[in-house]
């Protein structure tokens, strides 16, 4: 592997760097921001009046992301920072630990976030001083300072911390996140991650028992518990070019104009690693660090509703996705309510296809489906590829239990 | 990485901007109106994002120069509408024609074509297309000849339908102050309608055509060899905004260094205005186009308000923050952006100020949430104008282009296909182009 000719670079450049670096930077430029509720008002409505903030430190660096196939590729990506980590600590000890996809923000309507977002540079690639940032896709009338664009917007250099701030009330659904600076670049390499708010219509227990059995939650401020579930699975679509990662560790010119993706991948994996429960990635490239965290498999009892959030991320395929067996209804696009005033725009499909940059809540009704296994898949089938490797890519599997349980 | 090439250019367009206008100039509809246009099939060159130049076939009005994408034509609905076409193309185009979808033609003239009458490259031989515009909307016009092959040359253009007999009215209220939500739009003030309702009135109306290249085909007819064009296997590297690659796209429109590019696409508006938002794709490849600062309410397809019944307005209408607009599609949509919700006073108001024009009452006076961080921690976008208050202006190091003038938020509006952001492997480029919100004391040009 060639990358690891730069390892010896690498721990020379970090050793003479941080240590100027940190001596003076530890303090201020690692500083999270992270205000206490003591407003006494209970913004999210869950009876709390001292949870309404949720503050985040996520990193953005490089990593290593394994595939389906067994193919080890570089990333970039974000992590979530221990709480235990002191900050002094944060650009020693969080260096490539880039997840694929990112760690999955979920909010409470009504809450506010404060994410802080420190870049601890792409140690693998010790020629870069990129910028980073996080770009909430999506969000209701954003503002530009926290929107992450480049261009508008001030980008976290290598060595610092950047506080986004953004306020959730009456923006429910389904979200993502990414890194906007060299947007095509980095969004290819993995700065990617799943965000989505939970409406305050989760506290309406009346309504939430509606259900039978009652319900877990909504997708959205319905007033009616049309989008009551039971399970809920949020599920990015995204893809690798193998050439991409590869050229970029060598540090090559990067094939932007022949860009397309060979690993199709759901929450960072390709079937049948989409339904392994656990942590992957740890390969020796990425110094036994597990990176793809998340699975993709769903279980519910028969009789009972799933919500799929379902999002494509993609920076060069449109996805055409389909659930065989299990009736399948769309409630939710690109965080919104399928709803125009009083009318109802839902409606039943056995496939949707999503482009890159959008997103849907899909509600699966389990009522009278006999207990099995069930695939969730793209019916690009062409794409259900681990690089040469076929039987793989963006498929997962939903497995119907009896009404009575799922057992062990 | 690899910006060197890109740089010059970006900051040699942005710098005319700032020479060329006193304000930002917008992108406005500039179209030929009327109900009979001459128009001619030429061969011309354009210019790439990174500097390439390319062959086009592309279609012109009467005896001026071919444009990319061909002039958009500005029709009112009901009228009789006369569309004559010459064919001036090297005698190796073959023949050529133009399709309206959305519009029953008679074709008269030429020669019978597979889908329409056809006028051979004699430069002499004139067909007739005739159509009444029924319906008010947006919609393209192509060649229906070897489309594979001309349309990705440049044969495309768009039309646009007003509906009859709309009733402008002047704006004659007041600017609301201080509304707890994004505003509707109170009818007095909506002078312009995009369909026959109210629910599609709008303030400043815009227009983007997506289109992409394969440069190859290009090449191949450049150098005669138009027999070994294979578009089977069509691969795109260049994406376009009406027929522009960023950073072209946000310069002005008909700049004298674009000739055959006359169409640019830089959005300009003030916080609660609504923008009518026209999105036609032509070529291969469907364009998830995002939507940065807010959601856009798609209201048509095609041409058709998205409507249950008459009277019934756009009753069937949907929010998006990305709208993927197909081949040959078009989709209408209302954009509007007030800040609400926010958090906090996005004008850095203290309580007892007044409010802004459609300022969000809920946030007036709310403190900026965070620290910023030093100005050494961070790399300062082109446009961003130092300070995160709209109307704000702060402290830029040396070296920024300051581009931001009187203080907008600007977002971007590019394809989600990232992969599209790229001129001919040249990152960034291609199908990027931006929104700006402007706070009412920066004028706009009015419509």
């Amino acid at each position: 592997m060639r990358w690891k000719r730069f390892l010896s670079i690498v721990a020379l450049v970090s050793a003479v760097g941080l240590g100027i670096g940190v001596c003076s930077m530890a303090q201020s430029n690692f500083m999270v921001q992270c205000p206490a509720d003591n407003d006494g008002i209970d913004a999210d409505g869950d009876g709390d009046p001292t949870n309404d903030i949720v503050c985040k430190h996520l990193t953005a660096g490089d990593g290593f992301a394994t595939m389906a196939d067994g193919t080890v590729m570089y990333t970039f990506g974000f992590s979530e920072v221990p709480e235990d980590v002191p900050p002094g600590q944060v650009f020693a000890l969080r260096q490539v630990k880039a997840e694929l996809p990112g760690p999955t923000i979920v909010l409470r309507e009504g809450q506010e976030l404060y994410l802080n977002l420190t870049n601890v540079g792409m140690i693998n690639r010790p020629d870069l001083f990129d910028t980073h940032s996080v770009h909430w896709h999506g969000i209701p009338n954003s503002g530009s300072i926290f929107d992450g664009l480049p261009e508008s917007a001030p980008t976290v250099k290598i060595g610092a911390t950047f506080p986004y701030y953004y306020a959730t009330l009456g923006k429910e659904g389904t979200y993502f996140y990414h890194c906007h600076v060299e947007v095509t670049e980095h969004m290819q390499m993995g700065m990617i991650g799943q965000i989505y708010v939970l409406p305050r219509q989760d506290q309406d227990m009346v309504l939430r028992s509606s259900g039978n059995p009652p319900y877990a939650g909504f997708a959205y401020n319905d007033g009616d518990g049309s989008t009551g579930y039971h399970v809920s699975k949020a599920i990015q679509l995204a893809g690798f070019d193998s050439r991409f990662h590869a050229q970029h560790i060598a540090i090559q010119n990067l094939p932007f104009a022949q860009l397309k993706d060979d690993y199709h991948l759901m929450n960072g994996r390709g079937y049948p690693d989409t339904i392994n429960p656990n942590l992957l990635g740890a390969s020796p490239e990425n110094n036994g660090h597990f990176s793809q965290r998340m699975d993709a498999r769903i279980q519910a009892r028969q009789g009972e509703r799933v919500l799929l959030r379902v999002h494509n991320i993609s920076t060069t395929h449109l996805f055409t996705v389909r659930v065989l067996g299990i009736p399948m209804k769309v409630v939710g696009i690109d965080g919104k309510l399928l709803r125009n005033g009083s009318k109802d725009l839902f409606y039943e499909t056995s496939s949707l296809t999503i482009g890159g940059g959008q997103a849907a809540d899909l509600l699966l009704d389990t009522t009278g489906v006999p207990p099995g296994t069930y695939f969730f898949y793209t019916t690009n089938l062409s794409e259900l590829i681990n690089g040469q490797e076929e039987r793989g890519g963006i498929m997962t599997e939903i497995v119907v239990c009896p009404a009575s349980g799922c057992g062990t | 990485m690899r910006k060197s090439r890109w740089f010059g250019l970006a900051l040699g367009a942005w710098a005319m901007l700032e020479m060329t206008t006193a304000a930002w100039t917008q992108a406005k509809i500039i179209g030929v109106e009327g109900t009979s246009f001459d128009l001619v099939a030429r061969q011309d060159r354009i210019t790439l994002g990174d500097g390439d130049s390319m062959l086009m076939w592309g279609f012109a009005l009467g005896e001026g120069r071919m444009q990319y994408p061909g002039p958009t034509l500005i029709l009112r609905q009901g009228d009789t509408v006369t569309v004559t076409l010459r064919n001036s193309l090297p005698r190796e185009a073959g023949n050529v024609s133009i399709v309206f979808p959305g519009h029953e033609v008679t074709a008269s003239g030429g020669v019978e074509g597979v889908l329409t009458r056809e006028a051979p490259p004699d430069n002499t031989t004139v067909v007739t297309y005739t159509f009444t515009a029924t319906r008010p909307g947006t919609y393209v016009y192509h060649s229906g000849t070897r489309p594979d092959l001309q349309v990705e040359m440049g044969l495309v253009g768009v039309i646009v339908v007003r509906p009859a007999n709309p009733t402008p009215t002047p704006d004659c209220s007041p600017v609301p102050q201080g509304h707890n939500e994004a505003p509707p739009r109170s009818l007095c003030a909506g002078t312009k309608f995009a369909y026959d309702h109210p629910d599609t009135a709008y303030d400043r109306e815009f227009l983007i055509l997506m289109t992409d290249m394969d440069p190859r085909v290009h090449r191949l007819v450049e150098f005669g060899r138009i027999r070994e064009i294979d578009t089977t296997n069509f691969f795109q590297t260049v994406w376009f905004a009406n027929g522009r690659n960023f950073p072209d796209t946000i310069a002005n429109a008909q700049v004298p260094w674009l000739p055959t590019q006359p169409y640019n696409a830089l959005f300009l508006m003030h916080p609660g205005e609504r923008l009518l938002v026209r999105m036609a794709t032509l070529g291969r490849d469907p364009h998830p186009l995002h939507f940065h600062g807010n959601h856009v309410r798609v209201i048509a397809k095609d041409g058709v308000l998205l409507s249950s019944g008459l009277g019934a307005g756009s009753d069937l209408s949907y929010e998006r923050y990305t709208v993927a607009v197909n081949p040959c599609e078009t989709v209408d949509a209302i954009y509007t952006w007030t800040g609400a919700l926010m958090g906090w006073d996005i004008y850095g108001h203290a309580p007892g100020d007044p409010l802004a024009p459609y300022e969000f009452i809920g946030d007036h006076g709310a403190n900026f949430p965070v620290i910023l961080p030093s100005r050494d921690d961070v790399k300062f976008g082109q446009l961003y104008s130092g300070s995160p208050f709209l109307g704000g202006e702060g402290f830029l190091p040396p070296e920024h282009a300051g581009l931001n003038v009187g203080g907008g938020f600007f977002y971007m509006w590019h394809s989600h296909t990232e992969k599209e952001l790229t001129n001919n492997n040249v990152f960034p480029g291609g199908l990027i182009t931006f929104l700006g919100v402007v706070p009412w004391n920066v004028p706009l040009e009015s419509e």
